[in-house]
């Protein structure tokens, strides 16, 4: 069970590290990102180059209650497990997480740094397997990315398609980037990191050792914590990714890392579950080799997980050699060594029965169920994955909706060129409306409105003519009756497919993993509406990581955004 | 000074209090003794502990924030960070241990000069296992003449047997409220629960690019 690649004092360290990072990720979430002139918001726009009223927002939004409120305090069980993961001695808790709640966190980062530096443990056996994890994360990220350039050749065919998902990535990027700066802002994190030198190997394994941590969930947690959703929360993601971003670790080797613990601890997981019942299930093996993924949960009846085919061999080192479709020349490359440094850093997180629930059922869960239509009027709804990322141990998933279609296609193909490391489904809904909205608009455009504008010698793009419709005489808006009732029931049924849309990740079907949003137009509302039942549902604040809204047709009322901004944390 | 007291949220003040110190000598039982009145046999602080105590003082209702580092030379940078904000910092030695005390001025008195950020934070000085009076190699004498270099309060207790415990935070609390400036600090903005506004006298607010 132990973890061995950090020395104990190192493992503290690292521990109190994710507990800032996630308080700091907590502060992050209340401010608004891209977002920065959101009318009639007269509560929080936060004036970045002050810490003090960053924190002075927080607290006046999240009510004066109680430390509860926190996801450093203990009720939340975020950070609790991952101590215990790590091996953190119990008494010093209560200290890391009145550490992390403190308000001048950033200056104890500095401190937490240096003593990952400074205690070293100087055995070169410990080097070495920092070294071949850091090396065998490293071609990860390059089997990663020879991946995706694959895929991009496959999809040039949809070139013409591409303006809305490249928007959304362009604005993702910006997010993130924009994020980054301001933690920079927040602190001069390029002096910090300059006099701490920590070697890359160290950065890495610190990170894949918090990734193991989150991932992995220890069993006594669920019957005291009933907070705790099992698996890798949301919110964990978000402080890891702040933490790359403090110890300047890129993100896609984040996302190599996620791939490699989800590889490790499944293939640690089967092992354990066929030495469980060596017999009774080998049918069932033989049967989820066929069916390639399957929702394992609903077979067993417990948190097993669903596993790709050809995953079937039970060592470690053999699920990561059956990555190899992914991994290509990784095998070769790193050798035994690397493998065995991966094992060992993951390895303990086979000791915790419920790891498997964080990659769950997911596939099966998302594409293979078209939606009971629990909630009446809604005839279409149904998950379809995109790009090829399935099924490969992606720890995150991205859910994209289109709001604006001519056709069937349109819902999956603006999403084919948003490439990135999750595991991405596109959502048909309600097609039918849809389609009949969006061509009575396109309809409309292309009639009088543009004859109208060529009149008038006023050239403006499509959008704001749409803005300047406002204004336009009662003969001209008459011309738009037609577009109301549609639209009036497209609206209707986006808002009942976001409280599906809800539903169906309150039941975990995605496999507890952190879900991305992505949505344009009706789609964004669907979205919105799918946040605001979160939010009302009770406690899913790790349920949702990002999202992104692009044309939202929404009102800008100020207390339905907070009401809907508790469940995820980096908003736009 | 009933314990039970310390879920009660309101208060008027909020101090932060530190306790330094080289290892194992009786830091955390100090503030065990103080904040539960037991005394137990305790493994070195790992890191940082922090406890609460809510005390009433001088008709008005404190709440003691007090954080206990470790003494080991291993987790020095860390609790280096803690310093900062504090309004009164316990400076605790062995009086059996007289490496203990020579090390305050050699290394904990350093320290505070060079970590903490507020100039008029009240410090104390503390030898503690005065129950040892056979074993004893620091004298009262040294202990006052110490003090009175530095500029601290002066007090020699016993965790074990409980001697002058109390009065130890308490004579530091005193003196804190005594003064002014500690006093803003302590009070109003900081009230609220997350804490999350610096110190007034935070200087990396202002530098920040």
């Amino acid at each position: 069970m132990a973890v061995p690649t950090l020395t104990s004092t190192q493992r503290y360290a690292a521990g109190a590290l994710l507990a800032l990072a996630l308080r700091q990720a907590q502060l992050q979430q209340t401010e608004l990102l891209g977002f920065s002139s959101l009318p009639g918001d007269n509560y929080a726009v936060p004036d970045r180059s002050s810490s003090s009223s960053r924190g002075s927002n927080f607290s006046g939004s999240e009510a004066d209650g109680d430390s509860l409120q926190l996801w450093t305090h203990p009720s939340r069980g975020l950070l609790r497990p991952v101590f215990r993961f790590l091996e953190i001695d119990s008494k010093a808790w209560p200290g890391l997480e009145e550490t992390a709640g403190s308000s001048d966190a950033m200056h104890h980062i500095l401190a937490y740094l240096k003593i990952m530096v400074e205690d070293d443990g100087g055995s070169s056996e410990k080097e070495e397997q920092e070294f071949a994890l850091a090396k065998s994360v490293d071609f990860m990220v390059m089997s990663l990315e020879t991946a995706h350039s694959s895929e991009e050749t496959t999809s040039e065919l949809h070139e013409e398609n591409f303006e809305s998902s490249k928007l959304s990535i362009s604005k993702l990027s910006a997010i993130g980037e924009e994020a980054i700066n301001r933690y920079k802002n927040a602190r001069d994190r390029e002096a910090m990191m300059a006099d701490i030198s920590l070697s890359y190997p160290r950065k890495v394994t610190i990170l894949f050792e918090l990734l193991s941590a989150c991932v992995a969930d220890s069993p006594q947690d669920y019957e005291k914590d009933s907070m705790r959703r099992k698996g890798y929360d949301a919110r964990h993601r978000i402080a890891l990714r702040l933490l790359a971003a403090w110890l300047d670790v890129n993100w896609t080797k984040m996302e190599a890392m996620e791939i490699m613990v989800a590889f490790s601890a499944m293939a640690a997981d089967k092992e354990q579950q066929q030495s469980q019942k060596s017999r009774s299930s080998k049918g069932k093996w033989v049967k989820w080799k066929r069916g390639g993924i399957i929702g394992a949960a609903a077979l067993t009846g417990g948190a097993l997980l669903a596993i790709t085919g050809g995953l079937a061999a039970p060592a470690i080192a053999a699920g990561f050699g059956a990555l190899a479709p992914t991994l290509g020349v990784l095998v070769p490359v790193i050798g035994a060594s690397g493998f065995a440094a991966v094992a060992t850093a993951a390895g303990s997180v086979a000791g915790s029965v419920a790891v498997a629930a964080s990659f769950g059922a997911a596939g099966a869960g998302l594409s293979g169920s078209k939606m009971a239509r629990r909630i009446g009027d809604i005839e279409e709804f149904e998950f379809i994955p995109v790009g090829g990322n399935h099924n490969q141990g992606h720890l995150a998933v991205g859910i994209l909706v289109s709001g604006f279609v001519f056709e069937e296609s349109d819902f999956i193909n603006p999403w084919k060129a948003f490439e990135n490391n999750l595991e991405r489904y596109a959502i048909q809904w309600e097609s039918k409306h849809l389609i009949a909205v969006s061509t009575a608009i396109q309809d409309w455009l292309t009639s009088t409105l543009t004859r109208e504008l060529m009149r008038g010698g006023a050239m403006m793009t499509v959008l704001s003519s749409l803005v300047a419709a406002l204004a336009w005489p009662a003969v001209l808006l008459s011309a738009t009756d037609f577009i109301d009732s549609k639209w009036t029931i497209a609206i209707d049924r986006s808002d009942k497919a976001g409280i599906l849309l809800a539903e169906i990740l309150l039941k975990g079907l995605q496999g507890n993993r952190p879900v991305t949003l992505l949505g344009f137009s009706l789609g964004a509302r669907v979205i919105f509406k799918c946040l605001q039942h979160l939010a009302e549902s009770g406690d899913n604040e790790g349920l949702v990581e990002r999202v992104v809204l692009l044309g939202a047709p929404v009102a800008l009322n100020s207390d339905e955004w907070i009401t809907a901004r508790k469940v995820f944390i980096i908003f736009c | 000074m009933d314990p039970s007291a310390s879920s009660q949220p309101e208060f008027d003040y909020l101090f932060k209090l530190l306790m330094i110190g080289d290892s194992g000598v009786g830091k955390s039982s100090l503030l065990l003794r103080f904040t539960s009145d037991a005394f137990e046999d305790l493994s070195p602080t790992i890191g940082v502990d922090f406890k609460v105590k809510m005390v009433a003082m001088g008709g008005k209702k404190l709440k003691l924030a007090i954080w206990d580092t470790a003494g080991q030379e291993r987790f020095r940078t860390l609790t280096s960070s803690y310093y900062r904000g504090a309004q009164g910092i316990i400076m605790v030695y062995d009086v059996t241990r007289r490496d203990t005390f020579i090390n305050l001025s050699n290394v904990w008195a350093k320290e505070i000069d060079l970590y903490s950020t507020n100039q008029d934070c009240i410090k104390m000085l503390v030898g503690n296992k005065v129950d040892k009076e056979s074993e004893r190699t620091v004298s009262k004498k040294e202990g006052i003449d110490f003090a009175r270099e530095y500029g601290c309060l002066f007090l020699e207790c016993s965790a074990k047997t409980r001697v002058n415990v109390q009065q130890c935070f308490e004579e530091l609390v005193l003196k804190i409220l005594e003064t002014p400036s500690l006093l803003a600090e302590g009070s109003a903005g900081v009230k609220n629960i997350f804490r999350q506004k610096p110190p007034p006298a935070d200087a990396s607010t202002g530098s920040c690019c």
